[in-house]
C-alpha cells in the first residue's frame, strides 16, 4: 500500500518549486511564509507597544510612512486595527503555518516512514489557499473605507455595520474562512496521512509524540474549523447582505433580529480547541525533543499519549470560560470552571512526564533542547495562571484586563512559538543541509527567553491593577495613569525581545545559505527522519523502511557502552 | 545669557528622527517611573472586592508553590544530570505499574489541592455574592437601569417614587450616584455594541448587551470617588468611555436624591420620546 504511492519527479521551475506538491517542498514554503508573517505581525506589536509606552508620540523610523496623515502618530482606529491584525496574522498566518503547517508536512511522512503526504495535490492546495487567505488579510488593511477594528475575536455587533468599523472587515472575515479552509485541508490530509501510509512495524505506540501532537491537532482542525467558518459567513451576510443573524431586532429598524451572543459561542467553540490547535504540536516535539537531549526514553509515554487524546477531548468541552461576564447563566458558568479545572488534570500528567524525563538523564543543553525546556517554565507560568481565570470569582475583575493578555500570550503564543523555534532549529540540518549556529542559537534563546518572561509578567501585574486590554492610551483615565511605568517597562522588554528575533533571522538566513554542511544525523536521534541521507531524495526513502523498536530507546542497556541510541529501523540487540 | 548659549553644545541632534526617538522614549519612562505609581488595584470598595481579594492571594500561593516547585524539578537536572564523560542517563520508560500509579495519585492530589479547593470556594463565593441578585422588590435595593451606548454611559434611577419610565426618574450620562452600604443592582442593555461595565474598585464587571438584558449587582462599602470604565472594544473611542461613581452616605444621598428627582420633574419633557428609553424592571 505504501510502496507504490509514488508520483513523478517535475522537471520545471514552477513545479518543482513554486506548485510543488512535494511535502518537503510545501513544508519549507510554510515555513518562510509563517515567518515572515511572523515578522510582519511582531512589528506590528512593537508597534502597539510603542505607543503604549509613549502614547501620542510619533512611531519612529517608519511611522510617517505608516500613519501619514497623522504624521506618524498612531491613531485610536489603527491602534485597534493593529491589534486586530496582530492577534489574526499571528495565530492564523503566523504560528498555524510554521507549527502545523511547515512542521507538520516536514516531520509527519518522513517520520512515519512515507513517500508523501496521501493527497499531494490537496497539501499544494492547502498552501496556495492559505496565501490567497494571507493576501486577504493583508489587502483588508488598505481598503478606501477603513481597515477591521473588531478585535481578532471579531465580536459582533461591533463588526456588523452597526458597530461602525472599516469596510475591511468584510475582507478580514473572507481572509478567516480562507485560512480555515487551508487548515482543513491540511488536517484532512494529515489524518488520512498517519492513518494510513505508516510503514510496516510503525504501530501506534511507535509514532514519535510530535506525530501524535499533529495528529491530535488535526482532528480539532477538521472538527471545529468549520464552526468559525460557518460563524464568519454569517458575519459576511450580515455586513454585505443585510441579513441580521448577530443583529438583536432592538437596534434595528424593524423586522426580526439575532444574537451577538451567538457569534461569541460559534467564536469560541472554535476559540479553545484552536488553543490546543497550536499548543498540541509544540507539546509533541516537547515530549520528543526532551527524550531525545536527555538521552533518556519519554517517560510513560502512553500516558502522555493518553493526556494529549484527553486535552483533544475535553478542549471541545470548556469554552465556556471565555465567556464568563457576557451573562452566562450560573448553571452553565459553574459547569465551564469545573470542565475547565478537570482540563489541567492531562496538563499536569505531561509536565509529571516531562520533568520524570529529564530526571537522571545525560541533558545535552542545544538550541532546540533550550527551547523545548523553555516550554515547560512558560507553559507552566501560563497555565497556572489560567487557574486564576478559569475561576469566575476572580475572573470577573481580571476579564478583559492585561491579566488575560499575559495568560494567553504565555500559553498559546509564547509555548507554540518557543515549540517552533525548537522544531525550527532541530530539524533544519535535515531540511536545509546546513547547520545553524549554536552560538547564535543560544544568545538567540536567552535574549528571547528572558524578556519574554518579563513582558507577560508585568502583564499579570498590570492586570491584576486593573488596567483593561485593548485600550489607545492608559494615561487618558484617572485611575489607570499610576499604571503608565508599568507600560513602559512591559514595552522596553517587548522590544529587547523584538530585537533578539533579528538574531534569528540573521542565523537562518546565514544558515540557509552558508552555514556548514550538516551531516545526516548531527543529534544522533534514532526517529525515521534521520535514517535518510541529507538532503533528503525525493522519494524519502528509496526503499520503505521497516520499524523494530520505538522512537526513544536511549541508553538502552543493551546497547552496549558505546552507544546510547538506535534507529527505529535497527532491531534491538538481544 | 547669549554667551552662555553658545558655549553649551548644540542640542540640535534631538530632533533627528533617528536618535530624537529614543530620547523620547527615555524621557518618558523617567517621567513615568516619576509619577504617582501604583502596583495592585487599590483598596476594594465593596464587599465583593474583599472576596475577590482572598480567592485572588489563595490562588498565587497555590500557583506559587507548584510553580516554585516546577523550577526546582526543572534546575536539579540541568545541574546534576548534564552530559559529562562517562555518564549516562538511566534508562526507564516509566511503563510500569508503579510509574503509572504514580502519575495519577500526583495529578489528582495537585487536581485537588490546587483546582478543587478554589472550586469550592468559588462555588460558595459566587452563590453568596455574585449569582445571589438581591430581590427587586426589597426598598434597600437600589435599582439602576444602564443603557450603554458608543461611547457613553446612560444611567436611569427610578427616583423617589422607585417607579421606572416617569418623570422623576433621574438619568445621568457617565456618572452615577448610589448610597453605601445598600445592594446597587443594574438591569444593562445596550444600543448599538457590547459594551462591559467596569467598577475597577467595586471589583465589578459585567457585559452589557445589545438586544438583551444582563444583571449583576453590587454593595459599595465605602464613600467616595470611583471609576467608571468599558472593559469590552466598542470601536475607537473605548478607551474613552470612562464615568465616575459616587458612594454617598444614606443622609447626603437621600438629599440628592431629592433634589435630583425634582429637578427631573421640572425638566420632564413627555414629547421627547428620545429621552424615554427606560423599560420595565426585569427580575
Amino acid at each position: 500500500m505504501t510502496s507504490d504511492h509514488i508520483h513523478p519527479e517535475p522537471t520545471t521551475f514552477l513545479k518543482k518549486h513554486v506548485f510543488s506538491v512535494d511535502h518537503k517542498v510545501i513544508a519549507k514554503q510554510f515555513l518562510w511564509f509563517g515567518l515572515v508573517w511572523l515578522g510582519i505581525g511582531g512589528i506590528m506589536a512593537m508597534m502597539l507597544r510603542w505607543q503604549l509606552a509613549n502614547p501620542g508620540v510619533p512611531v519612529p523610523l517608519f511611522g510617517k510612512l505608516l500613519f501619514p496623515r497623522t504624521s506618524g502618530v498612531i491613531d485610536p482606529a489603527s491602534y485597534n486595527t493593529l491589534f486586530t491584525m496582530h492577534g489574526t496574522i499571528m495565530i492564523f498566518l503566523g504560528l498555524t503555518p510554521a507549527m502545523i503547517g511547515a512542521l507538520g508536512n516536514w516531520s509527519i511522512p518522513l517520520m512515519i516512514g512515507a513517500r508523501d503526504m496521501i493527497f499531494p495535490t490537496l497539501n499544494m492546495l492547502s498552501f496556495w489557499t492559505m496565501v490567497m487567505g494571507g493576501a486577504v488579510g493583508f489587502y483588508s488593511l488598505f481598503v478606501p473605507l477603513g481597515a477591521t477594528e473588531a478585535g481578532w475575536t471579531g465580536y459582533p455587533t461591533l463588526s456588523t455595520t452597526v458597530g461602525g468599523v472599516g469596510q475591511g472587515e468584510t475582507l478580514w472575515a473572507i481572509a478567516v474562512f480562507l485560512i480555515g479552509a487551508s487548515s482543513i485541508m491540511g488536517g484532512i490530509n494529515y489524518i488520512t496521512t498517519v492513518i494510513r501510509l505508516r510503514c510496516p512495524g510503525m504501530n501506534w505506540m511507535r509514532l514519535p509524540l510530535t506525530v501524535w501532537g499533529l495528529f491530535l491537532t488535526s482532528i480539532l482542525n477538521v472538527l471545529f474549523i468549520p464552526v468559525i467558518g460557518s460563524a464568519m459567513i454569517l458575519l459576511v451576510l450580515d455586513r454585505v447582505f443585510g441579513t441580521t443573524f448577530y443583529v438583536p431586532a432592538s437596534i434595528m429598524s424593524g423586522g426580526t433580529g439575532g444574537d451577538p451572543i451567538l457569534y461569541q459561542h460559534l467564536f469560541w467553540i472554535f476559540g479553545h480547541p484552536e488553543v490546543y490547535i497550536l499548543i498540541l504540536p509544540a507539546w509533541g516535539v516537547v515530549c520528543d525533543l526532551l527524550s531525545f537531549f536527555a538521552r533518556k526514553p519519554a517517560f510513560g509515554y502512553r500516558t502522555s499519549v493518553g493526556a494529549m487524546v484527553a486535552v483533544t477531548v475535553l478542549s471541545a468541552v470548556v469554552y465556556g470560560h471565555h465567556m464568563f461576564t457576557t451573562g452566562l447563566s450560573a448553571m452553565l458558568g459553574e459547569s465551564f470552571m469545573l470542565l475547565t479545572m478537570i482540563i489541567s488534570v492531562p496538563a499536569e500528567v505531561l509536565f509529571f512526564n516531562w520533568l520524570h524525563t529529564l530526571w537522571k538523564g545525560n541533558l545535552r543543553l542545544t538550541t532546540p533542547m533550550l527551547f523545548a525546556m523553555s516550554v515547560i517554565f512558560v507553559f507552566g507560568l501560563g497555565g497556572l495562571t489560567g487557574i486564576y481565570l478559569a475561576t469566575i470569582g476572580t475572573d470577573i475583575f481580571l476579564h478583559d484586563t492585561y491579566f488575560v493578555v499575559g495568560h494567553f500570550h504565555l500559553t498559546m503564543a509564547a509555548s507554540a512559538l518557543f515549540g517552533t523555534f525548537a522544531a525550527v532549529y532541530f530539524w533544519f540540518p535535515k531540511m536545509f543541509g546546513r547547520m545553524m549556529s549554536e552560538r547564535l542559537g543560544k544568545l538567540h534563546f536567552w535574549l528571547s527567553f528572558v524578556p519574554l518572561v518579563i513582558v507577560f509578567c508585568i502583564m499579570f501585574i498590570s492586570g491584576y491593577a486593573g488596567m483593561p486590554r485593548r485600550y489607545y492610551d492608559h494615561t487618558s483615565t484617572e485611575y489607570l495613569r499610576p499604571l503608565q511605568h508599568l507600560n513602559v517597562a512591559t514595552s522596553v522588554a517587548a522590544f529587547l525581545l523584538g530585537a533578539a528575533q533579528l538574531i534569528f533571522v540573521y542565523n537562518f538566513i546565514k544558515s540557509r545559505w552558508w552555514g556548514e554542511p550538516a551531516p545526516q544525523n548531527p543529534w544522533e536521534v534514532g526517529t525515521l527522519d534521520w535514517t535518510t541521507e541529507t538532503p533528503v531524495p525525493y522519494y524519502n526513502f528509496k526503499t520503505i523502511p521497516v520499524v523494530q523498536c520505538g522512537p526513544h530507546e536511549f541508553s538502552n542497556p543493551v546497547l552496549g557502552p558505546d552507544t546510547d541510541w538506535i534507529y527505529q529501523t535497527e532491531k534491538l540487540p538481544g | 545669557m547669549s554667551m552662555l548659549k553658545a558655549t553649551l553644545p548644540s542640542l540640535a541632534f534631538l530632533r533627528s528622527r533617528w536618535l530624537g526617538c529614543p530620547l523620547a522614549l527615555m524621557l518618558t519612562s523617567t517621567w513615568a517611573l516619576a509619577q504617582d505609581k501604583r502596583w495592585g488595584p487599590g483598596e476594594a470598595a465593596s464587599d465583593y472586592g474583599y472576596r475577590f481579594h482572598d480567592l485572588f492571594w489563595l490562588i498565587t500561593i497555590l500557583v506559587s508553590v507548584a510553580f516554585a516547585l516546577v523550577v526546582i524539578l526543572l534546575a536539579i537536572p540541568v545541574l546534576r544530570d548534564r552530559e559529562r564523560p562517562g555518564h549516562r542517563a538511566s534508562f526507564d520508560h516509566g511503563k510500569s505499574l508503579h510509574d503509572k500509579r504514580l502519575t495519577a495519585v500526583i495529578s489528582i492530589v495537585i487536581f485537588i489541592i490546587l483546582d478543587a479547593w478554589v472550586l469550592v470556594i468559588a462555588m460558595q463565593d459566587l452563590r453568596e455574592a455574585h449569582w445571589a441578585l438581591p430581590d427587586a422588590e426589597d426598598p434597600q435595593t437600589y435599582r439602576v437601569e444602564v443603557l450603554a451606548q458608543q461611547w457613553a454611559w446612560n444611567f436611569r434611577a427610578p427616583g423617589v417614587d422607585g417607579e421606572f419610565g416617569t418623570a422623576d426618574d433621574i438619568i445621568t450620562i457617565n456618572e452615577l450616584v448610589v448610597p453605601k452600604d445598600r445592594p446597587v443592582s443594574f438591569n444593562m442593555s445596550s444600543k448599538d455594541v457590547i459594551h462591559a461595565l467596569f467598577l475597577p474598585e467595586m471589583r465589578m464587571k459585567m457585559d452589557v448587551n445589545p438586544g438583551s438584558i444582563n444583571k449583576t449587582w453590587f454593595r459599595p462599602i465605602t464613600a467616595g470617588d470611583f471609576t467608571i470604565l468599558c472593559a469590552e472594544l466598542c470601536g475607537f473611542a473605548h478607551y474613552q468611555m470612562s464615568g465616575k461613581l459616587r458612594v454617598l452616605e444614606q443622609g447626603l444621598f437621600n438629599e440628592w436624591e431629592a433634589e435630583a428627582s425634582k429637578l427631573a420633574s421640572t425638566a420632564f419633557d413627555a414629547d421627547d420620546t428620545e429621552a424615554q428609553w427606560a423599560w420595565d424592571w426585569e427580575k
